[in-house]
């Protein structure tokens, strides 16, 4: 008997289907991954299932769960929360309760849901974090643990129900590769003691990892589904062809431009943040059109370094020599997450026009701009948050353009981005860089993009 | 503008009508007695009656309205201006000027607000500057403390770090930056500040500090019809019910829009 059938799930609001019928079953102790971009209808599906939809969506079709089937639209199931359905949550920080310490959160679980005793339910939840690799930390609350620590307190949580259904939901977003592949190895933990796994993640690398079954979503429609093994090596839809192009592996080499004289020399830089030491007596020489990638887990100083190297910061020691002649200005950064680097209040053409106002430049050159990244002019009519994440990243390169820079530093541009918008705003970035011979300092966590991109790679905290 | 926020315009509107034209309109000198007339009820010659002392009550309220909303607004523009000023100037500089800042805030909090006032009125008993002063430093904490909290958050942000590293000034910051996300803040607090002050105004005058007889002050008209509730509860019922109000058409001007 499956552990979780659906069948013709469908989600509908006012304006018309967001997600078109959906059928799959999924057996105890297998995984069945469900991929697709922003907007594609993933977590919808997830909330559908779960039967948390908000309340101007209406859903139909069936739902089975431990062998008994409910209708998409009622809320019965709701009995079977915690017991035999569970919900991993996407960005455990939010997840978890900030002012509850970690053990206590899945002691809760086990008084609430398993009704068992004080004492019982102490020493399990001691045993739950400690298969976890959480010995030591059930005492400090959700902001003292990093990332990893915080998804796995949310793992220890949800495990800590019992249920035979485990859904996760982006379970890796926001992790670095280390960490991705230690959730990966969780989730396929869960698999491998029995448990019914349905994993929702736009990361292929995931699907690969997990194997099983997948579904790929595109637009509220499933565009193709299989074994995700032979989907990987073989796709019939032209989109999964097009997502499995996009990855940064199968990215062919470029042409990297001719490296000229140094921008800026990094002299014995030392840094220390929170008391840590990040780096000591560290050198790093970027010439013009040279494109240098740093890797590394986070938290080790990757951001601090272009900060460093950009001006926003002071080394505790050590020195920062730009190219004589060259106004700070010229200096500018890209960063990871692009509504957060503009005023939220002004439209984009406002925006602009502030920048081309300040340093006397001529608004032809941003519709030059705009024109050459590939931008609609309509959006500067724009707030940041009416414009998708891959345009206002685009926008936010134009911005920097404008100043005409010599050096760019590049903070993850492209780490919240669907691979598509990843692959061409990456092609962007570069082909300018290249064009108007800018030193690219690039910050990523993933290291085919280093590879693709750069001219070197350093790895920082190895 | 969601309907609560039209109902608090319209009540604050009325009041403030009232305030600026009431005595302009109504002709009887609220100082003037008229003993034969004491604790007239409404109607006939006297629209809202008289008082114990046989003066138009509708007189009193017009000129008591006009003083209560000046001082109110007087008090409010004093404290929302070095408020946000020294606000932003905190969250800006941090390091010792935020400390020092927001120790001295901390010092005027730790005492309750009617007792700093009370503190400061003996310096000069019977004028208004000393009340002003009083209320204007407790009001101006509040404008500092959510003035700084919301641009420390901003001033951190990326969207700050970009305009700086693109070459703006502070004045750019503020403005783009800064202002768009205060300027609600501040209005909600102007229009609480606004009712707080009328409120401790009237409790001032209700317990004969602030400002002193013949003068028309809703607090002092309070303390005076006070006696004569049982005879005349709709005299001082008057007073009452235009602060009541007014503070309930700041009250829901201040309220924040649902989203």
């Amino acid at each position: 008997m499956s552990a979780l059938r659906v069948e013709n799930l469908a989600v509908r609001s006012r304006q018309g289907t967001i997600l078109h019928p959906v059928s799959f079953a999924l057996e105890p102790g297998t995984t069945v991954t469900v991929i697709g971009e922003t907007g594609a209808g993933k977590t919808i599906l997830a909330e559908a299932i779960l039967g948390i939809l908000p309340a101007e969506l209406s859903a139909s079709g069936t739902v089975c769960l431990a062998g008994a089937a409910f209708a998409a639209e009622e809320r019965a199931r709701a009995g079977l929360w915690g017991r035999t359905v569970t919900l991993l949550p996407q960005e455990p920080w939010s997840a978890l309760d900030p002012l509850m310490r970690a053990r206590a959160q899945v002691f809760e679980v086990l008084r609430a849901v398993h009704r068992r005793p004080r004492s019982a339910a102490r020493a399990e939840a001691r045993r739950e974090l400690a298969a976890l690799g959480l010995a030591g930390e059930g005492r400090k609350y959700p902001w003292q643990l990093s990332g990893g620590m915080a998804q796995r307190a949310a793992l220890a949580a949800t495990r800590a129900t019992g249920a035979r259904v485990l859904i996760a939901d982006e379970p890796t977003k926001g992790l670095d590769l280390a960490l991705r592949d230690a959730v990966v190895a969780l989730l396929a933990a869960e698999r491998d003691a029995g448990r019914a796994v349905l994993v929702i993640t736009h990361d292929l690398a995931v699907a690969e990892a997990l194997g099983g079954r997948i579904l790929v979503l595109r637009q509220g429609r499933v565009v193709e589904e299989g074994q995700t093994r032979e989907v990987l090596r073989a796709p019939r839809h032209p989109y999964t062809a097009a997502l499995l192009a996009a990855r940064p592996e199968t990215w062919a080499p470029r042409a990297l431009p001719q490296v000229g004289e140094a921008v800026v020399k990094a002299r014995g830089l030392a840094c220390r943040l929170g008391g840590r030491v990040l780096f000591d007596g560290f050198d790093l020489t970027l010439g013009e059109a040279e494109t240098v990638a740093a890797i590394g887990p986070s938290g080790v100083g990757k951001t601090t370094l272009g900060n460093l190297l950009v001006g926003l910061m002071r080394p505790d020691r050590g020195t920062v020599a730009r190219r004589p002649g060259l106004a700070s200005v010229r200096f500018q950064k890209l960063w990871q997450d692009p509504p957060a680097a503009f005023a939220p209040h002004i439209t984009l053409r406002r925006a602009l026009a502030d920048v081309c106002r300040r340093h006397d430049v001529a608004w032809a050159e941003a519709e030059r701009l705009l024109a050459a990244l590939g931008l609609s002019p309509c959006l500067l009519e724009r707030r940041p948050d009416q414009v998708s994440g891959g345009e206002l990243q685009r926008v936010a390169l134009l911005r920097a353009l404008l100043v005409r820079p010599v050096f760019l530093f590049a903070d993850e541009p492209t780490s919240r981005l669907d691979l598509l918008t990843q692959a061409e705003t990456l092609r962007l970035l570069a082909d300018l860089a290249a064009e108007r011979r800018v030193a690219l300092f690039l910050v990523t966590h993933d290291p085919a993009i280093a590879r693709a991109l750069a001219h070197r790679v350093i790895t920082l905290g190895a | 503008m969601s309907g609560r926020r039209v109902a608090g315009a319209v009540l604050f509107g009325a009041v403030a009508a009232f305030a600026a034209l009431g005595p302009e309109v109504v002709a009887a000198d609220p100082a003037r007695q008229s003993l034969a007339d004491y604790l007239t009820p409404p109607g006939g010659a006297w629209l809202l009656g008289t008082d114990h002392l046989g003066r138009s009550l509708l007189a009193r309220l017009a000129h008591a309205a006009r003083l209560s909303l000046f001082l109110a607004a007087v008090c409010v523009f004093s404290a929302a201006l070095p408020g946000t000023l020294l606000g932003i100037l905190a969250a800006w500089a941090g390091g010792l000027v935020d400390r020092a800042l927001s120790a001295l805030a901390d010092a005027v909090l730790a005492l309750p607000g009617l007792l700093l006032v009370l503190l400061i009125a003996s310096f000069a008993p019977g004028r208004f500057w000393p009340l002003q002063v009083g209320f204007a430093l407790t009001l101006a904490v509040e404008f500092f403390r959510v003035v700084r909290g919301t641009s420390q958050r901003i001033l951190a942000g990326p969207a700050v770090e970009a305009s700086r590293l693109l070459g703006f000034g502070p004045l750019y910051i503020v403005r783009r930056h800064l202002w768009p996300d205060l300027a609600p803040l501040i209005g909600t607090l102007a229009a609480l500040s606004a009712a707080a002050c009328v409120l401790g105004m009237a409790a001032l005058g209700f317990v004969g500090i602030g400002l002193r007889p013949p003068e028309a002050d809703w607090g002092l008209m309070m303390t005076e019809l006070f006696p004569y509730h049982a005879e005349a509860p709709w005299a001082i019922a008057q007073p009452i019910a235009l602060l009541f109000l007014t503070v309930l058409g700041l009250l829901l001007l201040a309220g924040r829009e649902r989203a």
